[in-house]
């Protein structure tokens, strides 16, 4: 294949935005989209609250400084303040300009883009659609992408980069639609994968792909991962499926309430109540839920979202999609009945080590939106800034990458290399004595580190958890593929997402178990409070000598000091 | 184990899923395996399938992603019917099924079969990019993000619904036009050009139309219906179809295309009888030459064969017309100023 200027991985909010970006800096470069999903299916489509923008809107006295400073204080300082500037200062720029580029937003009395209420933030600053907010966000994206003429390679799995020396020579990866393993030689790469929540399978709420391609083979490749241990739990997972229901559910007025019918948020969180920050919401129903206040059902215990006073037409008009998934997967009509919900892993903070440009320590590789970290959630993240955060930077990776584009030239990959990774991903079709199901380690995984690297985490559970996974990996080796035809092999696919899943689980575990000090949404039992002289900084995980190496990172620190953080 | 135990007391059914299978590598055609497996209440058909392929038969193939209704990856057949496997509940299904204790599960119909429950969608999508489903902002790229369109919430509410279609191509699978001419444009794609076409910020309003009023184009829509009945996301697919061609009329005249003419016979006929004069509408729509080339032939054969009673030489105009004529003329009125309030 002729080889290309920029390959970027991914087809959702950040990859799309990288390739319009990166075509229009320099319209003579030779870019493509690889995606193991049609783009349109990318996770970008789920998020359905919004995305903030101080444009002020809705709230006249609304600032960028203002979201600078939510966004720090939500990050419980562990954010990088220059990072944060870029995204709040971009931010409403580039909500209007998707505005401009046909995102159907909802609209406020004075026909200019709708805001509201979100966790964490001091005014209305988030922009939504409804709550199909990613959704249309997406769409706009691709149409976009489409009408430029942008060169996607659809259902194409990406499994490693190939590298020489420090450098990338491109991207090796295999044609679901032939079960070919193809190369895909490159002057530049951008990782845009998305998230790696997923490992905690039946307790996350995330899509069954997000399992961490691109964090995965950056760590393979040597590159370092930033602050994994910062693992998000929504508030409000649906109680059997994980499933979300958004925070919007809360900004229109939702209730949280006990077994006793109290609204408990009165204990931890007095001002704000069900709109506190994640982290803080997420603690407070697992606490309910430990001292016994939760309600009691076969699939677990669970506490009550109470949208029943809003009336039926507020959530027909505003929250269409909650009532629609609740219905469906839980069988309630929000309407009639308060939803059962529980905590659910929803987002990465951690991810591939960036710098602001969205570079990592590898020339020519770059990675953006929640595969890579900037770092600007810190260890925790505020509703409202994923989608900001895919836009802004997958953006700067597309003009960073086309202006840099020059700088690299494209390796080669070799037919020896190419066979293989041919020879190791089809290893698992020979039939051995003793093997292994996907489903049951995957299965297993996810219970592990609900159970371990949760949101309550503590050392004696930490070392179990590493144990855990160490176990599995091991039986991973003998892990079976049944299907051994070349034709869109989807248990091969499932297989080898497992694989980048116990990669990544093991830096979690280890960032986790470093960590002595309690920090957004990172809570050890054994070490209750932020500890800002021993831990204010990032944690690095790399993979040397196929083992989890850990380093660290300064914080970059701007305008705000440290301060303690109260809601 | 990914079966829940989960409200447990309401007992298990035994379902046998019966799924389509093709691997184009080894089979010369399709066939269908059966999967008997207990399911409890509340179990999606997309949970199903995943257990099956966890547990019994790894080489089942099919397509899921986020499993909450809103990727529209695992479009599937289930029972004859187009839907999405995640938001099916397989006792729902059961409770329907003509034969009891089975679920059929085929692939999408109208698309290129993949493999299994797998189709090709680049069809569809290069049917997006032929009839440029995509806004052509007016405003100019450079001077994007400065500051926003003024959109009144009436604006938004006339694309809102046509916004929530996750291309899940149900009602492509679903479409009588596509199985008989796959070049067909595909409802999703009409819906797309709809929520284009009312959009105040697009500026190719007019190439959109042009290429649509072409063949295979939004004439060929015969009212069926059923890209509407199976939609996903309950789109009223059809509103979006006569909107366009409403538009088309309203755009381009009444003499633009045989589909404009078509529509607008209709139009005379039924002001003027109350119902439609059969015999002569192929020549309002397809002019004289055609129908004698292409219509005659059939339709005398037709009636030789008695399949067809031979056209009546008058038509009358069915009763109380007058009243009825009123009627039409302030329906039409009725439509002509709402389509004046869109404009503005």
């Amino acid at each position: 294949m002729k080889p290309f200027d920029i390959v970027i991985v991914g087809g959702g909010g950040a990859g799309l935005y990288a390739a319009m970006e990166a075509m229009k800096t320099n319209p003579a470069l030779n870019i493509a989209v690889l995606s193991k999903v049609y783009p349109n299916r990318s996770h970008t489509s789920a998020a359905q609250g919004g995305a903030n923008a101080a444009l002020g809107n809705k709230a006249k006295d609304d600032t960028v400084e203002m979201h600078i400073f939510d966004t720090i204080k939500g990050s419980d300082y562990l954010a990088d303040q220059d990072a944060v500037d870029v995204l709040c200062s971009e931010a409403p720029k580039i909500i209007r300009e998707l505005e401009n580029m046909g995102t159907p937003w909802s609209r406020l009395e004075d026909n200019t883009i709708a805001q509201r209420p979100f966790g964490g933030a001091g005014r209305p600053r988030c922009c939504y659609c409804s709550d199909k907010t990613g959704h249309t966000i997406l769409q706009t994206l691709y149409e976009q992408c489409l009408r430029k003429g942008v060169i996607f390679f659809n259902e194409y799995f990406a499994l490693n980069l190939s590298v020489s020396g420090s450098c990338s020579n491109g991207l090796i990866a295999m044609n679901m639609k032939t079960g070919k393993v193809e190369a895909f030689p490159a002057k530049t790469v951008i990782l845009a994968t998305g998230g790696y929540a997923k490992m905690y399978w039946n307790r996350s709420s995330n899509a069954a792909g997000n399992t961490g391609d691109g964090q995965a083979i950056a760590y393979r490749a040597g590159i370092p991962m930033k602050d994994m241990e910062f693992v998000q739990f929504h508030p409000t997972g649906l109680r059997k499926s994980g499933l979300l229901v958004t925070e919007g559910a809360r900004g229109e007025g939702g209730y949280l309430l006990n077994k006793d019918g109290e609204r408990f948020m009165a204990r931890y969180a007095p001002e704000k109540m069900e709109l506190g920050p994640r982290d803080l919401v997420s603690r407070s129903l697992e606490t309910e839920i430990l001292q016994g206040r939760g309600f009691d059902s076969p699939a677990g215990k669970y506490l009550h979202l109470d949208l029943t006073h809003l009336g039926a037409d507020l959530i027909k008009s505003r929250l269409p999609q909650i009532r629609e998934m609740s219905m469906n997967f839980e069988g309630v009509d929000p309407i009639e009945e308060p939803i059962p919900v529980r905590p659910t892993a929803h987002y990465s903070m951690g991810g591939i080590d960036t710098d602001n440009q969205t570079r990592t320590i590898m020339d020519g590789v770059y990675a953006a939106g929640e595969c890579g970290c900037v770092s600007v959630h810190g260890a925790n993240r505020l509703g409202g800034n994923s989608l900001l955060d895919i836009l802004v930077f997958g953006r700067i990776a597309g003009r960073t990458a086309a202006e840099e584009a020059g700088k690299f030239r494209p390796g080669t990959i070799s037919e020896a290399e190419l066979n293989e990774q041919l020879q190791e991903v089809r290893g698992g079709m020979q039939a051995s004595g003793r093997y292994e199901r996907y489903g049951e380690l995957r299965e297993e995984l996810g219970q592990t580190l609900a159970l371990n690297v949760g949101i309550f985490r503590e050392s004696s559970l930490l070392q179990k958890g590493i144990e855990d996974i160490a176990e599995l990996k091991e039986r991973f080796k003998k892990v079976r593929i049944f299907d051994t035809s070349d034709v869109f092999n989807t248990n091969l696919m499932q297989v080898l997402e497992l694989k980048n899943m116990l990669d990544l689980a093991e830096t979690v575990a280890a960032g986790a178990f470093a960590r002595e000090e309690s920090r957004g949404s990172h809570t050890r039992i054994d070490f209750p409070v932020r500890d800002d002289a021993k831990w204010h900084k990032h944690t690095l995980t790399t993979l040397v000598n196929g083992k989890v190496t850990l380093g660290e990172k300064p914080v970059t620190m701007g305008r705000y000091e440290l301060q303690e953080r109260t809601y | 184990m990914t079966l829940p135990t989960d409200q447990h007391t309401e007992g298990k059914k035994n379902v046998t899923f019966r799924v389509f299978r093709f691997n184009p590598q080894v089979d010369s055609k399709p066939y269908f395996d059966d999967y008997t497996i207990p399911v409890e209440r509340g179990i999606t058909v997309l949970r199903s399938l995943n257990y099956i392929k966890e547990h019994i038969d790894g080489s089942v193939s099919f397509r899921a992603f986020c499993q909450a209704g809103i990727c529209g990856s695992c479009s599937m057949r289930v029972n004859g019917l187009s839907q999405l496997a995640c938001t099916t509940q397989v006792w729902d299904v059961l409770a329907k099924s003509r034969e009891p204790g089975i679920i059929k599960v085929e692939p999408l119909r109208n698309l290129p079969l993949i493999k299994d429950l797998i189709v090709d969608m680049d069809p569809l999508v290069g049917k997006m990019v032929h009839y440029s489903n995509w806004i052509d902002s007016t405003m100019p790229e450079a001077q994007m993000g400065k500051k926003e369109f003024l959109i009144s919430e009436e604006e938004f509410l006339r694309y809102d619904k046509a916004t929530d279609c996750i291309l899940c191509a149900s009602c492509v699978s679903e479409c009588s036009i596509l199985r008989a001419n796959k070049e067909y444009v595909s409802p999703a794609v009409l819906l797309k050009s709809y929520r284009m076409s009312v959009d105040s910020r697009d500026s190719m309003h007019e190439q959109r139309m042009a290429e649509l009023v072409k063949d295979h184009g939004v004439w060929d829509c015969t009212h069926c219906y059923r890209c509407q009945e199976s939609c996903v996301k309950s789109i009223p697919i059809m509103d979006a179809i006569h909107g366009l061609r409403e538009d088309a009329i309203e755009s381009r005249g009444k003499n633009d295309t045989s589909g404009s003419k078509h529509a607008e016979a209709f139009m005379t006929d039924i002001e003027k009888k109350g119902k439609l004069i059969e015999a002569t509408l192929p020549i309002r729509t397809n002019g004289v030459v055609w129908t004698l080339q292409n219509l005659l032939p059939m339709a005398m054969k037709m009636i030789m064969k008695r399949r067809t009673p031979l056209p009546p030489p008058l038509v009358k105009s069915v009763k109380g017309i007058k009243i009825f004529r009123t009627m039409f003329r302030e329906m039409t009125e009725h439509v002509k100023q709402d389509q004046k309030s869109h404009k503005k």
